[in-house]
């Protein structure tokens, strides 16, 4: 076996920053507001962010792929919208997994568009996006979908051990995402695809079926983080998931994955949630006005792509000055 | 396809060659970029293939590694003649191509671009394959052992490596599928003058383990280093194609330009 030459602070530096912030972050509030950091709260705030945590697993899956899916909040409405409208005439649970295969169904769309059209995933999903919504609109002809049979909510609201539902679908979805990347051939080569796609097209990786994959699984997990909202609610409201690739994309590229693909690791992405979730509901907790917390996820999300350039940058310059060295 | 990869050891045991072109001819459109071409390639043995742009280099490796097809002319792989070879069959066959660019992915550690698309695996719940990094490592040790590469840390990730060793590395990716032919393109065109002389090492390793090469290459020095058989392409044509030993400069560059008609063949 080889020794890792690689340090442990390289690898895990940013994970080790933001554990770090989190750290000040919640020792602040401890000080400045003490009923903050109670087991009661904090489970209230893990809960707030378990959706987006949530829909954040399936971006990073697709984002690693070097691909991306703008339309995440309009599916996440719309899957919120169809599973809470379908509860009411069959049961919830049939109605939450056909919500969910449709979340699958529209991820696969885009995927298969994206791969058809060559075209940026952006701009594709750009347009799915405003689809969706619209169709939100009209299904739900802009009214909230309320009166849902109480058992719809069972499973998003019930706990286990005081831990909600939502926290531990994240954290086993997390868990298995993990052993996906890091154990087995299909996140090997989602990773490839990331870094080179022509490469793993050489050596015949069924680089369409992966790609095409990534968009369907993104789609479900989104459809989930959708239901489980609903159900959270007992409704659905065709407002939901406005802005959510916004909250997502965020915490992932501030979590680490590349968003260019072929980096990024789940644990990072945990973290930059948790960082996120803690400083927008900190910063009410504290009495500050709650639009600070968009600027500062804006202002992380710059600091984010800021660094991501950066270490590109960095690892340019390392290839150049190894080839001058050479010369 | 099966019968050409079990029979090739027997054929380069009696002299057939892995390939073997007769009078084979590509157009595109009007273009004729390969004029009844017949030229055969060797286990074991280095032949480069020189010619300027346009001499119709690329357009005979291709229709040899099943990216083109030909439109005239027969194509034998061992002594089975190939109506229509396909880059899957080509690849079946134990031919690979190391292109220009590489084809490395930069995110991933050398061990894994290595056994890139031919992962070891452990366990297989479904479509789900659990990769052995330990023989993953291993596999790769023992093929950039066999290229006399020396990378001591495997889980270096590729970005961090000079250009001879990102070099090596894809050579040792294809050499681990490509068990009668590899075809590199341009090879040392990127390369300082040590990287390059450590992957005319690496090549001469290749064909000692009795791999046939076809180095595509402009750098007439490199070619002088390290081909058994030198074989020039100008305007589609064979302009030459005798042994290294027996070729001297000027007459190949004269061959090349055309200053020199091709000798009998």
């Amino acid at each position: 076996m080889e020794r890792k030459e690689s340090g442990f602070l390289r690898e895990h530096g940013r994970n080790l920053g933001m554990l770090f912030t989190l750290s000040c972050a919640l020792g602040a509030l401890a000080i400045f507001s003490p009923k903050y950091v109670t087991f009661d709260n904090l489970v209230v705030v893990a809960l707030q962010m378990a959706f987006i945590g949530i829909a954040c697993l399936g971006a990073t899956y697709l984002i690693i792929s070097g691909n991306i899916d703008l339309s995440i909040g309009s599916i996440f409405a719309l899957t919120a919208v169809v599973a809470a409208m379908l509860a009411k005439s069959m049961p919830p649970l049939v109605a939450m997994l056909l919500a969910v295969l449709l979340g699958g169904l529209l991820g696969l769309v885009n995927g298969w568009l994206v791969w058809r059209v060559k075209l940026s995933p952006i701009i594709i999903t750009l347009g799915t996006m405003a689809v969706l919504r619209g169709i939100v609109l009209l299904l739900t002809g802009g009214y909230s979908i309320r009166s849902v049979p109480k058992e719809f909510s069972v499973f998003a609201q019930t706990r286990l051990v005081g831990i909600p539902m939502p926290v531990i679908v994240l954290i086993l979805l997390a868990l298995s995402l993990h052993f996906l990347f890091t154990r087995t051939t299909i996140g090997r080569h989602v990773f490839a695809i990331g870094g080179n796609r022509e490469a793993c097209h050489a050596v015949g990786i069924p680089v369409r079926r992966l790609v095409l994959g990534a968009f369907l699984s993104n789609g479900l997990i989104v459809g989930l983080a959708g239901v489980l909202t609903a159900g959270r609610f007992g409704s659905a409201s065709p407002a939901f998931g406005v802005s959510l690739e916004l909250d997502v994309i965020t915490a992932v590229i501030l979590g680490g994955v590349a968003f260019n693909g072929g980096r990024g690791n789940i644990l990072g992405v945990l973290l930059a949630v948790t960082l996120l979730g803690v400083i927008s509901s900190g910063i009410v907790s504290l009495g500050i006005n709650p639009h600070c917390a968009d600027i500062i996820k804006g202002v992380a999300l710059i600091i984010a792509v800021v660094l991501d350039q950066l270490s590109q940058e960095a690892r340019e310059r390392f290839q150049k000055n190894l080839a001058k060295s050479d010369r | 396809m099966q019968s050409i990869s079990a029979s090739a050891e027997a054929n380069s045991a009696k002299g057939i060659p892995i390939v073997r072109c007769e009078g084979i001819s590509k157009f595109f459109g009007g273009v004729k970029a390969l004029d009844s071409v017949s030229v055969s390639f060797k286990a074991g043995e280095i032949t480069a293939l020189v010619g300027d742009n346009g001499a119709g280099k690329s357009t005979l490796v291709k229709i040899i590694s099943g990216l083109h097809k030909h439109d005239e002319g027969k194509l034998w792989l061992g002594d089975t003649l190939v109506d229509h070879l396909t880059p899957r069959k080509a690849r079946v066959a134990g031919i690979e191509t190391v292109h220009q660019n590489l084809l490395l992915c930069d995110n991933l550690d050398i061990a894994a671009n290595v056994v890139l698309g031919e992962e070891p695996t452990r366990f297989r719940f479904g479509p789900l394959k659990i990769i052995d990094h330990h023989a993953s490592r291993e596999k790769a040790r023992a093929q950039l052992d066999r290229l006399g590469t020396s990378l001591p840390d495997l889980s270096r990730p590729v970005e961090r490596l000079s250009g001879g060793q990102r070099q090596a590395i894809a050579i040792a990716r294809a050499i681990m599928k490509a068990h009668r032919l590899v075809i590199l393109d341009e090879p040392t065109a990127a390369l300082g003058l040590r990287q390059t002389e450590a992957t005319l090492e690496v090549i001469r390793r290749v064909a000692q383990t009795g791999v046939g090469v076809i180095l595509i290459s402009h750098n007439l020095d490199n070619v002088f280093a390290v081909a058994d058989r030198i074989v020039a392409l100008r305007q589609g044509r064979i302009a030459w194609d005798v042994t290294a030993a027996e070729t001297k400069r000027e007459t190949l560059v004269a061959a090349m330009t055309g200053l020199l008609a091709a000798p009998a063949l």
